[in-house]
């Protein structure tokens, strides 16, 4: 009776009963993060190839678990590896970081970077940069301006209710704002400092060390399941507010939890790679593409997306292109015809 | 005004289809001059779309729509939107603008660039705005109106545009029944005065009776029935149309035909003796409001445990707030909903989801979704994090699906689902709950005859077969009467009666609360107060003083014009 094309999906799902504890497991899903895990392996074998010191892969895999030649031990160990991995994490950061946003928003348009979330983390870590202060806290005081980005967005979009189309053209204006403020920082301190900030704000995993990738696989680490858990009440917050709390829901302690948490993602990535632009949006459009609807699942395959995605394209800016780019250019320069692509397909829709 | 027969308007072999798939396919069809014409048929018929077609919104992939003989699509648009004015299903005004500046936009296919409004321009809009009674409201901006006044406001644009044509796409749905009864009576006087032809598609049946010279049914995107509405309301062309049973009585007023589709499920006495009811609600000096407004001043009233309680009154009478306010939705600012004697906030939250289900009005999926997640998520107030699915899980969604008939749907995606469906879907949800208390705001919004005592009967089956405490707000009051144990009427935030259908359902009260005139008689099959509008065409706009209850009350007994057996 219907005039639409029928559409019949049926994803296999598992039942996992373990004593008190139970999951539904979607198995496609399984497969697709397993296979995602995969392809980033080879990946990042293979980048670390590459260089104005070419290394074999065989070396490459050998120097990594501690067993090839010394001189390619420290290139690959402290040199290569640390900036893949650097990539990775923040690849994932970001990307769940978008996912958060998108699913408490309920707008497929909203990430981190586009509603000045990122802008607020730069903001301060600026700040904190040019005014020549002890950068071991930059992941900490740029979470602070993260959440105060969000915190003001928030408030300013309120009228008892969140309605999606506001919260765009308010975290537009912020955004803006945010980054007007960081340009009139830069202009206001010496050069040798700006110079360093500038660098930074293009949004770059170029010379991180160990101590990055320890910031950013611990905050992975933890917020990471923190968020798949989320996943599970976010789904029915989708709904809207009534029917999430005729359910038996604290929807306010729910979206904080969610929105605290998406801000902490995004702001470590940024405080260490800078604000790297379109990741965060585009990566959990094509994890749901892949694997449908948002779950704890598909949370954890986009994090895998958005880690082969920086991956792949921090490899293409550092060797394949006339001049090594910073990796920020290189996703903006992927993600703006994807956004347009997306609007497009949004228009044609209604 | 032309009236020569067959009309100007009409259809030849027209076949609209979106994408690939036709919806409708090789229809002739002639729209009278001078007539009021209704289209009807259940969700889905594809009677939107021929009216779209009709208003040159769609381009056919065959055929044509003719105008005097002229092919419309190949028409320029405004010399069509000369001769055709369309009131489309819902539109929005831009936030602020005027009654009178959006009826004057009416005019827009009369003037050009440049061109200073004209003396026929003032006019044509002074005179829409005198039609449809608007005038004092002309500076007031749309979007503060109510329901049947911004209806009015659009009806009036579309009449500024001055066509001898109107269009209009159910240009009553969210309305309540006198604002329902407002805009029909704007149409039939449009219609009788002023000699234009209206061309519309209503959902309701008896509206369309009421008002229309001419019915045409649809049916799958073909014509059933095309004729009088006498002719066209007999019981079994009902059936093939919506494909429900329905009864046909004649209105006691003016013996035009009634329909009333037939439920499943006998009224009373079918309750399963051994079930106990559960799950009593009370509101003790409820106050509700949003903001500055106050929209419940003060209200007391019992929702008796194991009862299907409905709440009727005008729109923005407080009736989904109460009902928020007994599922915990909105905070009291004083007085208490009490479940089972204690106040609804008292309970943890989870607790609370357990034992009242609540339906919220017109909810959305979230795209993607496919019915079987979107019945499992109903089961949310049982689950943690830890313990996202049991045994017990798989077994109350089953249920709900079985329950509900979706059982065939579960792999689809909601947004995929026609109207019926998806309601049938969002129940589903709320019935896998298992909860002793539903709250369900409009169940029935959106949906045709058929689905509308699709979902009801569904919601009875669960009070009758498992005790289930039910409250609902209903905007229709034909299903209101047949559905309800327990009637509470409302009015501006305080209830003017309460108790079983035939001692609330009066024509005195149908004019207290709802301002309109009306007969009420009962109802052959259930015994059920029915609720019938009297459409008066006069120019005081159909408002009549009550002379009502005498004559309904002689009326009691309607005479049955057919009935039709099917098992």
């Amino acid at each position: 009776m219907s005039a639409v094309p029928i559409v019949e999906r049926r994803r296999p799902v598992a039942n996992v009963y373990l004593g008190p504890v139970a999951f539904r497991v979607d198995v496609r899903c399984l497969a697709l993060i397993a296979g995602g895990l995969a392809v980033l392996a080879v990946l990042a074998a293979w980048t670390m190839t590459l260089g104005s010191f070419p290394i074999p892969l065989t070396e490459v895999v050998k120097s990594t678990v501690g067993a090839g030649k010394p001189e390619h031990e420290f290139i690959v160990r402290e040199l290569r590896l640390p900036r893949v991995l650097c990539a990775v994490l923040v690849g994932a950061l970001l990307a769940t970081a978008g996912a958060v946003f998108q699913g408490v928003v309920r707008n497929p348009l909203v990430s981190p970077d586009i509603i000045g979330i990122d802008a607020g983390a730069s903001l301060v870590a600026v700040w904190w940069i040019v005014t020549g202060r002890d950068t071991t806290f930059l992941p900490v005081v740029a979470f602070g301006g993260a959440a105060a980005a969000a915190m003001g967005i928030y408030l300013v979009t309120w009228r008892g209710g969140v309605a999606p189309g506001r919260l765009i053209l308010v975290g537009i204006g912020v955004n803006a704002l945010l980054g007007a403020a960081t340009t009139f920082l830069m202009t206001r301190y010496p050069i040798e400092r700006v110079s360093n900030a500038m660098l930074w704000t293009t949004g770059s995993v170029y010379a991180t060390s160990w101590a990055d990738v320890r910031v950013l696989a611990g905050t992975l680490g933890v917020l990471l399941p923190l968020t798949v858990s989320l996943m599970w009440p976010l789904r029915v917050l989708q709904f809207g507010d009534d029917t999430a709390k005729g359910m038996g829901m604290r929807v306010e302690v729910v979206r904080l939890g969610l929105l605290l948490s998406g801000c902490g993602l995004a702001a470590v990535a940024v405080s260490i790679a800078g604000p790297v632009g379109f990741v965060a949006f585009v990566v959990p459009h094509i994890a749901r593409m892949l694997a449908g609807p948002m779950t704890g699942g598909v949370l954890v395959l986009t994090a895998v997306a958005g880690g082969i995605l920086l991956l792949a394209a921090d490899t293409v800016g550092q060797h394949f292109l006339p001049v090594a780019l910073p990796v920020g250019v290189v996703t903006a320069a992927l993600g703006a015809p994807y956004f347009l692509f997306l609007l497009y397909r949004v228009n044609a829709r209604l | 005004m032309n009236s020569e027969h067959g009309g100007r308007l009409r259809t030849g072999e027209l076949t609209l289809a979106y994408g690939s798939q036709p919806v409708v396919t090789d229809l002739s069809l002639g729209l009278p001059d001078g007539q009021v014409t209704t289209i009807i048929g259940a969700n889905a018929c594809g009677k939107s779309t021929l009216l779209r077609a009709l208003a040159r919104l769609m381009k056919p992939s065959n055929g044509a729509v003719y105008f005097d003989g002229q092919a419309i699509h190949r028409l320029p648009a405004k010399e069509v939107a000369r001769r055709l004015g369309l009131l489309a299903q819902q539109s929005n005004a831009p936030e602020g603008v005027t009654v009178e500046d959006l009826v004057r936009r009416g005019r827009y296919p009369h003037q050009s660039f440049l061109q200073p409004p004209s003396r026929d321009d003032h006019e044509a809009v002074e005179r829409a705005l005198e039609l449809t009674g608007m005038q004092p409201l002309r500076h007031r901006p749309v979007d503060e109106l109510s329901g049947g006044q911004r209806q009015r406001a659009w009806i009036a644009m579309a009449l500024a545009q001055d066509t001898p044509v109107l269009l209009l796409d159910e240009p009553t749905t969210y309305l309540d029944i006198a604002h329902q009864h407002e805009v029909l009576s704007l149409v039939r006087r449009l219609n009788r005065e002023e000699g234009r032809t209206v061309v519309m598609v209503l959902h309701d049946i008896n509206e369309a009776a009421a008002v229309s010279d001419r019915i045409v049914a649809l049916r799958d995107g073909a014509v059933l029935a095309d004729g009088a509405p006498d002719e066209v309301l007999r019981p079994e062309l009902l059936e093939r149309v919506f494909g429900v049973e329905c009864d046909v009585v004649a209105h006691p007023r003016d013996s035009r035909p009634v329909s009333i589709p037939r439920s499943r499920l006998a009224r009373r006495g079918s309750r399963t003796p051994e079930v106990e009811p559960r799950g009593e609600l009370r509101a003790h000096g409820l106050r509700l409001g949003y903001g500055k407004r106050e929209v419940v001043p003060g209200l007391s009233t019992e929702i008796p445990a194991g009862e299907v309680t409905v709440i009727v009154g005008a729109n923005a009478c407080g009736k989904s707030t109460v009902l928020r306010a007994l599922g915990r939705l909105v905070e009291p600012r004083a007085g208490q909903a009490m479940l089972d004697g204690r106040d609804v906030h008292r309970y943890r939250h989870r607790e609370f989801a357990r034992r009242v289900g609540v339906l919220p009005q017109s909810p959305v999926p979230p795209p993607d979704l496919l019915v079987e997640d979107l019945v499992a998520a109903g089961r949310y107030p049982h689950q943690r994090w830890y313990r996202q699915w049991s045994r017990a899980d798989a077994r109350a969604v089953e249920r709900a699906l079985a329950a509900t008939g979706t059982e065939d749907l579960r792999g689809r995606p909601v947004a995929q689902l026609s109207g019926g469906q998806r309601q049938r879907a969002f129940l589903a949800m709320t019935l896998a709950r298992e909860a002793p208390v539903l709250l369900l705001d409009e169940p029935t919004t959106f949906l045709d005859i058929a689905h509308q005592v699709e979902v009801l009967d569904l919601v009875r089956e669960a009070n009758r077969e498992r005790g289930v405490t039910v409250l609902m707000v209903l905007h229709d009051l034909a299903l209101a009467c047949r559905y309800a144990d327990r009637l509470i009427a409302m009015k501006d935030g305080a209830v003017v009666a309460a108790g079983t259908p035939a001692e609330v359902m009066t024509p005195e009260l149908v004019q207290a609360v709802f301002g309109v005139e009306a007969c009420v008689v009962e109802n052959g099959q259930s015994g059920a107060p029915l609720v019938l509008p009297v459409y008066g065409h006069r120019d005081d706009g159909g408002r009549q003083a009550v002379l009502a209850g005498r004559a309904a009350v002689e009326a009691r007994t309607p005479r049955t014009r057919a009935h039709t057996e099917v098992t």
